[in-house]
Order: structure tokens, then C-alpha cells, then sequence
């Protein structure tokens, strides 16, 4: 290591201590900012001591509850970990997370779509765990395509020894996973679904990828899940989703989306060949995560948004509250609520909604035929002695976690 | 009253929040007792059934999807949608629809693809570098002076020939071009628009405009809608504006 980089950790490091201490926030991302800008190839160079290896998690949905899955099972089997914890999946949050535990075993961390190419140009994985692409913030990620190019080009840049996990039911997810392993030395190991009885009656609107990767042919289902996510098969160049490695698991939360994070999860342990227990999983912040009488649902795009609304029906919610806002991270364009099948919410259900656009959110409400209170202050809307099931965005997320616990996520 | 609403490529064209015009569409008809039906139209849809319907849809879609329905539509839909717009059946055609149904639109690698050639216009890119064009837009109906709103995203620039019209003219945003500060374009009783996914939902006129038109030329007389309670349509729509500064 030479000097700038112990100097830009040290710096690193004192940012970080002064923000908590301040409580300007979780030293998530200014610290491994700092540090990139005064020595631009840290990352590599933090990444490479970590004693046993880097897991990275990408996807959609699900990153942030699938790289905590694979932290617990690491700990468990008497690791030391490093993890973006805080859910800040750009690269100066990787550093971040990296200065402040630079001598663990193992790094976890879930990278930011769009960031995987510039964090693989950087880090050599052992495993990299591949979840699902879901449309997903059109202003700043682009299209789901435009994405899967990015990875595609990114994946070929994998070392040799490194492992593929990727979701079979996804079909572009399986695609991607299966053309980077075809390269010698690197391996796929799939996960997906195999029951029927799982399988959902009316389809969503929102599907991306139902077209086939080598011909462009309309994909057969013997059965979709959700979105595109199913067990699929090309009808005329024979191309199919691979025979899952894993399927079977029982998932700590509920939620279909849930079981995936589950079995990506035990994709990595059965990989490493080490025992995985998620049965005392605790959810990460936002995502399931209960604070009183409240119930966070993080729900950030189409696909999302409808598993979690599915989820807390099943459950029996009796009480909405749905939160929209246009922040940068969420997306300053809220056209994607027209993708979400609200029109699944019943009559029974009490709903509300606030956040900055809660004028759009009433509206799609109002045409799905689902009578909502409208609230203008985030506040007021969370105030009730019932259970309240709370579906929000991004950023919303952060202001009901701010408003009942303040700013601190970890 | 009854009306049967072309839905072009659905699972083709339909990227971010498309569906929101055809549920809207849809539910104003269905406020106001008119029987709509929604018919959709996709590659393996034979033409007789787009031939029946009274009001058209297309919406947005990224390259590769583009590209599967381009090739039918070029060969088998265009020319029968090409048809029914010159016939003066009321059309709207969003994002990657608009730029298809120009003359050809121009990537900046690679030849021009060919259009349908149904608006007199084409579209180029003018190279990776150009940044897309995206944001909350504002902009006022030339023909109606009615404020609409929206959010495009386009890196495509479209130019209009002597034969069309603009649609509006753009308060705050980029439109077409990001340069002579039009939006969209109207053909007959045909638009076209970068508002991207649900334009329909905070502009409730022009939803009602393209009902109004499709029951005259099915009933052949001049057809007046209720009017339907829009507070929140246009709360809506009023946040989109406050929230520019206009």
C-alpha cells in the first residue's frame, strides 16, 4: 500500500467518525468519496486485502436484503465481514464501507446497477450473485436493455474461478449468467422457483424481458411468479431456462421476492460449501422492517411495488398507506405507477397516500377504482393506533424511518 | 354508445406507464356510459381486427423491442394505421410510437431506420455525446391555448416538415427538438408526443378530445361528453407547473 492510499484511509476513516458523531448520517458515502477522489484506485487496492474474497450482489430488487442474507450466513460460519450495510451501493460507498473494517474476510456488497461495470473494473470477485432486472427509474438508469448491455460487456471482464449466481427464472438474468460463464474457469451455479402451485393466475402488466435473447421469439410459460419472472422456455431456437442448482429454502420473510433472496443466498453458501440458518434473520432497514405499529414495505418500482402490495394483502393488511416522491433516488419520473396493478388493492382496505406527488398517486388511485385519503404531510398520515402497512418510495422510505426513529439507518 | 380502442404492441410498447392512456381512456368512457373496449394489438393480431377500431394507441419502447415490432409494423400494421388516419380516426402515438411514425429515424450509428411515414417528420440522434433530453415539461395546445404536462426522455430529435402541424408549444422543457420550442405534432385527428408513459392522466382534455372525436366519426354527428369531475386531474397537473417555476 503506498502512502496516499493509508493517507486517503486515514482521512477516510476521520470523515467517517466526525459524521457519526455529529449524526450528520451514517458516514455512508462521503467518506469513500473523499478517500476515491484523493486515491482513485483504493477500491482495488481494499478489495484485494480482504483475506478470503468479494461477494457482489446486483439486481433490481432485492440487493439489499439478499447481500445482509449472505453477510449473516458468512458470520455464522465464524467470518468476519465487511458490508454496505447502509444500502449506499455506488462505489464510494463500497470504500466507505471498506475503510471502516479494511481486515475482514470476506466483503459483501450490493453494487448499484448502473456501478457494476465501473466496481468490476476495479474488483475481482469470487462470487457475484445476479437477482433480476426489472424496469426501474427510466431517467436514470435507462432501459432495462440498455442496462443488460452494460453488464454484459462488464461480465466479461470476470477472473477466472469466479462463480455465477444467477436467477434462472429471469430470462435475462439467465441469459447474461449463461453467456459470461461459457468462458473457461468461470462457473454458473442458477437458482429458481419449481412449484406450481406458485405459479400466478392473471399476469402483471409490467413485464420487461418476454421476448427471447437469441431469436426474438415470444417466450412459452409453463408459469409465471410475477413480472417476467417464471419458468420460461424459447419455442423456436430451443433456448430455456437452466435447471436450477437451488429451489428449495425456506425464506425468513414473506413475499415470493423474498424466497428468491432466500435461495440466492444459499446459492452462495452451498458454493462455499459452509452451513447457512436464516431462521433468526432480522429484515434490513425499510425492507419489512417494523417500528411500532408500522410496517415498512420499501417499494420502488412496478415489479416491486406489486410484490410488496400482494404481500401485504396476503397478510392481511387492513390499513395502506402508500408514500410517492420524485427525489434523485427516486427517480424524478413518476410514469411507473401507471405499471402497478393497484387495481388488486379491495374495497376493505383503508388507503392512504402523501409524498411529493401525491396528487399523481391519488389519481392513479382514483382510476383504479380504490378511494384514498389524501394526507399533504407525511406526518399526519402515519398517525394511527392501527396496524399501518406503509408502501413507500425511496426516499420516502427514509423520511417515515426519520420522522419515528430519526436519521440513523444502522 | 360504444367504441373499441386500438392498443398497438402492449407487450412490445409499453415501457414506463404507457397504460396509463388506456386506462384512462377507458374509464372516461366508462364514467360516462360509453361502452369501451379494449382491443390489443400485437404481432400475431390479424389487421381485420385493428381495421375495427375506432380509436388508436401506440406508446414507447426500447430498441430491441422496437426493432420486433417495427418489422410488422412496417409490413402490416402501419399501412392500415396509415389508413385510419387519414380517414380521420383519432390517434395518439407517444415517444418511440411519434418517432415511428415519421419517415425514418436516424441513430447515430448506422443508417436511418425506416418510418411509416404516416406524420411528415424524422427523427435524429445527434450522437453519444448530445445528452437525452428528460425532465417535467409544461406546455400549451396550439389549438386549444389548454395547458398540458408531462415528463419526456428522448434522445431523438424530431423535426417537422412543411405538411405538420406542431401540437403545443413548449412553457418549460425541451419538445421536439430542444430547439424551436414545439412539442409533439397533429395530423388530422392524429397526435403525436414526447410526453412520455401516461400523458393522458393529468391532461384529461386531450383524453376527452380524442373520445369526442372517434364517437363523431362512429355516430357521424357532433358529440358533446358530460363533464366529469377533474379537481384532481388538474391538481395534479398544477403540481407538474408550480413545481417549474411557471
Amino acid at each position: 500500500m503506498n502512502v496516499i492510499t493509508a493517507l486517503a484511509i486515514c482521512i477516510g476513516k476521520l470523515i467517517a467518525r466526525a459524521s457519526q458523531l455529529t449524526n450528520l448520517g451514517a458516514g455512508g458515502t462521503w467518506p469513500g468519496e473523499i478517500a476515491l477522489r484523493l486515491s482513485p484506485n483504493i477500491l482495488s487496492s481494499l478489495a484485494s486485502r480482504l483475506k478470503k474474497g468479494v461477494i457482489l450482489v446486483a439486481g433490481t430488487n432485492g440487493k439489499t436484503t439478499t447481500a445482509k442474507m449472505i453477510q449473516i450466513i458468512l458470520e455464522q460460519n465464524g467470518n468476519s465481514v465487511v458490508h454496505n450495510a447502509s444500502g449506499a451501493n455506488l462505489d464510494n460507498g463500497i470504500v466507505s464501507a471498506l475503510i471502516q473494517k479494511p481486515q475482514a474476510d470476506w466483503g459483501v456488497f450490493e453494487v448499484d446497477e448502473n456501478t457494476l461495470p465501473v466496481v468490476l473494473r476495479q474488483v475481482t470477485p469470487k462470487i457475484i450473485v445476479l437477482l433480476n432486472l426489472f424496469r426501474d427509474q427510466l431517467d436514470r438508469y435507462g432501459e432495462v436493455d440498455v442496462i443488460a448491455e452494460k453488464w454484459q460487456k462488464a461480465l466479461k471482464k470476470l477472473p477466472k474461478g469466479c462463480t455465477i449466481i444467477a436467477n434462472a427464472d429471469d430470462p435475462l438474468v439467465a441469459h447474461l449468467g449463461k453467456a459470461a460463464s461459457s468462458r473457461p474457469g468461470l462457473e454458473l451455479r442458477a437458482f429458481g422457483i419449481d412449484e406450481p402451485k406458485l405459479f400466478q393466475k392473471k399476469i402483471d402488466h409490467a413485464t420487461d424481458s418476454t421476448f427471447c435473447l437469441n431469436c426474438g421469439a415470444r417466450l412459452k410459460y409453463e408459469g409465471v411468479y410475477f413480472s417476467h419472472i417464471g419458468i420460461w422456455s424459447c419455442p423456436k431456437c430451443g433456448e430455456k431456462r437452466p435447471k436450477p442448482d437451488v429451489s428449495e429454502g425456506n425464506s425468513p420473510l414473506p413475499g415470493l421476492y423474498n424466497l428468491y433472496n432466500t435461495l440466492a443466498s444459499l446459492s452462495v453458501a452451498k458454493t462455499l460449501k459452509i452451513r447457512a440458518d436464516l431462521s433468526r434473520f432480522r429484515p434490513a432497514f425499510g425492507r419489512q422492517e417494523e417500528i411500532g405499529n408500522i410496517k415498512l414495505f420499501l417499494s420502488k418500482n412496478p415489479a416491486g411495488f406489486n410484490q410488496s402490495l400482494r404481500t401485504v394483502l396476503e397478510l392481511g393488511a387492513k390499513q395502506l398507506l402508500l408514500v410517492l416522491n420524485d427525489r434523485i433516488p427516486d427517480g424524478r419520473d413518476v410514469s411507473w405507477i401507471w405499471d402497478v396493478d393497484f387495481e388488486m388493492i379491495p374495497n376493505d382496505v383503508s388507503v392512504r397516500v402523501s409524498g411529493d406527488r401525491v396528487y399523481d398517486l391519488a389519481l392513479r388511485l382514483k382510476y383504479a377504482g380504490v378511494k384514498a385519503t389524501l394526507y399533504e404531510h407525511l406526518d399526519e398520515a402515519l398517525e394511527t393506533p392501527e396496524i399501518l402497512y406503509v408502501l413507500p418510495t425511496y426516499s420516502a422510505m427514509l423520511e417515515v424511518r426519520n420522522i419515528l426513529k430519526g436519521r440513523k439507518i444502522l | 354508445m360504444k367504441l373499441t380502442i386500438a392498443w398497438l404492441y402492449p407487450d412490445l410498447m409499453s415501457t414506463y406507464g404507457d397504460r396509463g392512456n388506456i386506462i384512462v381512456l377507458t374509464k372516461r368512457c366508462e364514467w360516462r356510459d360509453i361502452d369501451a373496449k379494449v382491443e390489443e394489438i400485437t404481432l400475431e393480431t390479424p389487421v381485420s381486427t385493428l381495421k375495427k377500431c375506432d380509436l388508436i394507441f401506440m406508446g414507447g419502447a426500447q430498441d430491441r423491442q422496437q426493432k420486433l415490432a417495427g418489422e410488422d409494423f412496417l409490413k402490416n400494421k402501419g399501412p392500415i394505421v396509415r389508413e385510419m388516419v387519414e380517414k380521420g380516426i383519432p390517434a395518439l402515438f407517444v415517444c418511440a410510437a411519434y418517432q415511428f411514425v415519421g419517415h425514418y429515424y436516424k441513430p447515430y450509428r448506422g443508417g436511418p431506420i425506416p418510418g411509416a411515414g404516416i406524420f411528415d417528420l424524422y427523427t435524429q440522434h445527434p450522437g453519444d455525446q448530445a445528452k437525452r433530453l428528460i425532465g417535467n415539461v409544461v406546455a400549451r395546445v396550439i389549438s386549444s391555448q389548454k395547458t398540458i404536462v408531462g415528463f419526456e426522455n428522448h434522445g431523438g430529435r424530431t423535426y417537422l416538415g412543411k405538411n405538420l402541424a406542431p401540437f403545443a408549444k413548449v412553457i418549460k422543457g425541451f419538445g421536439n427538438n430542444g430547439e424551436d420550442g414545439y412539442e409533439g405534432a397533429v395530423y388530422k385527428n392524429a397526435i403525436g408526443s414526447y410526453f412520455h408513459g401516461p400523458l393522458l392522466p393529468k391532461n384529461p382534455h386531450i383524453a376527452d378530445w380524442l373520445i369526442a372525436k372517434a364517437l363523431e366519426r362512429k355516430e357521424q354527428k357532433s358529440v358533446k361528453l358530460n363533464p366529469l369531475d377533474d379537481v384532481l386531474e388538474l391538481q395534479a397537473q398544477e403540481y407538474v407547473v408550480h413545481s417549474l417555476g411557471v
